[in-house]
């Protein structure tokens, strides 16, 4: 698995020494005059009334909420995904893994039926939601 | 061996890198002809060899810019955090090449490779045979919403704060439906492996002829991912000046803007591999097997990279096209309108998928049979989907909202 995942890690140093490579030449290359108006917050013209960081709408929280359920219940589909394909190839090859951890075989038929009512559930989820005025946003 | 990998990995980085590096850069000069294209004028055009008056219309252009950042002052104002401030861009930058490590950029070298030590042929691409490429690339492009909002918040601006928790709603919203867009590929192809989902679109028929749906949802989603128009809400000159990069400025602001072309390119390459058929192209000329010769390994390159620059087209002519998006609109589509589109889309796949495994339904006569299915729900959806909300549909005003406060 190392083997595998070791590329990755090349790509990502090498992006990382690019990208801090690229600042730091450009703050050792470029000009530095600090002045008084250039360090104030740019709000088109006017004087900044307030910090930035004051409270915000309750809505990207709710979003924040809604996007995890729904995120978390959607991952669960991906490895049924590839799991299904793999039940429904090779029946044989399963059958024989199968005796050989001497555990049930279990039917396609019953593999999809799992991810129906897994949908279902999710289906209700997201119709309380919806009723609930989670996606509401005016 | 681990030396070898090294190696490989290195060589192809290398590459990487440089093309993606160069091509966003003269993307950058590809848009501006082309918004010159639309607006029936010329365009940059006069950046060419420097010291002569040898202009090559504009192609100098990138190269004037770079060099132009590079000398600017790159400001810190004194009211941002300054470690996130400076964090935020490089982050987002590292994530965006990142997502390439597991993204086709052709199909294999008629070469056996030494690294691996199985004789297997050298693939082009980063980082072969991972078994969780879609789910890696998935993860990856994510970690964009932390550079986005880490950007807004540290540069302490109002301007800033609102574009990044605009722009993170946005990005969360939308990774629903693509996930969704993409589920019923891994439920036909049964696999997580990007170069294993070409092989298959290249044997049975490109995933963009038998799940219209799924190339709907997810095309839009990725262009609310990629924060295109009229998914640019993030930034919407007009309204936040310039979103979460607002203080940003010299180099920092061009990692940003940086970032903003390696997302389309990941966007458009990834609508190609998963939908378009990847390296493939109907007639034979790229073959569909791993045994191929130098001529088609190099075609299969160009195929690829030439559908990838046909679908950034199509990206750079909607910008040109389309207004923005309300932001009650955007939201409204992404959770009452994809959501539920990418639900069907995924259930259709998944049953008529059964269907073929259940009564081994193989040959092109039933494969067309299924898709023409598909296509039949794909209409229905769409048709109930008018008729259900005109309000999203023909997009004017708030119609819809408004109706379903009387009800809700």
């Amino acid at each position: 698995m190392a083997a595998v995942l070791l590329p990755i890690l090349v790509l990502i140093v090498c992006a990382a020494l690019l990208s801090v490579g690229m600042f730091v030449v450009a703050q050792l290359l470029g000009p530095r005059r600090v002045t008084k108006v250039k360090q104030m917050p740019y709000e088109s013209g006017m004087d900044p009334a307030h910090d930035a960081r004051r409270r915000f709408d309750f809505r990207f929280h709710a979003v924040a909420v809604a996007f995890l359920v729904f995120d978390v219940e959607l991952l669960f589909l991906y490895p049924w995904a590839v799991a299904n394909a793999v039940v429904n190839r090779d029946q044989q090859g399963l059958a024989r893994v199968a005796d050989a951890v001497a555990v049930p075989m279990w039917s396609p038929g019953l593999v999809f039926a799992e991810m129906l009512v897994f949908v279902g559930l999710l289906s209700v989820g997201y119709v309380y939601a919806w009723r609930r005025g989670v996606f509401r946003w005016r | 061996m681990n030396q070898a990998i090294v190696l490989e990995a290195l060589i192809k980085t290398v590459i990487v890198i440089g093309g993606l590096a160069t091509g966003a850069a003269y993307l950058v000069l590809l848009e501006r002809k082309m918004a010159a294209w639309v607006q029936d004028r010329i365009g940059p055009n006069r950046a060419g060899i420097p010291l002569t008056d040898i202009r090559l219309g504009g192609l100098g252009q990138p190269l004037a810019d770079g060099l132009k950042v590079l000398f600017k002052e790159d400001f810190t104002p004194a009211h941002v955090d300054r470690w996130l401030f400076t964090l935020a861009p490089v982050l987002i930058l590292v994530a965006a090449f990142a997502a390439f490590a597991v993204i086709p950029f052709g199909s294999v070298l008629p070469v056996r490779s030494a690294a691996t030590g199985t004789g297997a042929p050298v693939s082009l691409v980063i980082a072969p045979g991972v078994n969780v490429a879609v789910l890696y690339v998935f993860a990856v492009s994510s970690i964009a919403v932390y550079g986005v909002i880490l950007g807004g918040w540290a540069s302490n601006n109002k301007y800033s704060l609102l574009g990044g928790l605009r722009s993170s709603a946005q990005l969360i919203a939308y990774e629903l439906p693509m996930g969704l867009g993409l589920l019923g590929i891994v439920v036909a192809a049964g696999s997580l492996n990007l170069e294993e989902i070409i092989v298959r679109q290249a044997a049975g028929g490109w995933y963009v002829l038998l799940q219209p749906l799924g190339f709907i949802v997810f095309v839009v989603a990725a262009f609310a991912e990629a924060a295109r128009l009229p998914f640019d809400l993030p930034e919407c000159e007009q309204e936040l000046v310039g979103g979460y990069h607002t203080e940003y400025s010299g180099m920092r602001l061009l990692l940003f803007l940086l970032t903003e072309f390696l997302h389309m390119i990941t966007a458009a390459a990834l609508i190609v591999i998963l939908f378009l058929g990847g390296w493939h192209l109907p007639g034979g000329l790229t073959g569909s097997t791993d045994e191929v010769g130098w001529f088609g390994a190099l075609a299969r390159v160009v195929v690829l990279v030439g559908k990838v620059f046909l679908v950034i087209v199509v990206f750079m002519l909607v910008r040109w096209s389309w207004p923005r998006f309300r932001y009650d609109q955007l939201m409204s589509l992404a959770w009452k309108v994809m959501l539920p589109l990418g639900m069907v889309n995924f259930l259709t796949v998944a049953v008529l998928e059964q269907v073929r495994w259940a009564w081994r339904l193989e040959g092109p006569y039933w494969t067309a049979l299924l898709a023409a299915a598909a296509w039949g729900v794909c209409a229905i959806a769409v048709v109930l989907l008018a008729v259900a909300a005109p309000g999203v549909a023909d997009n004017r005003g708030c119609r819809f909202t408004e109706s379903e406060e009387q009800t809700g």
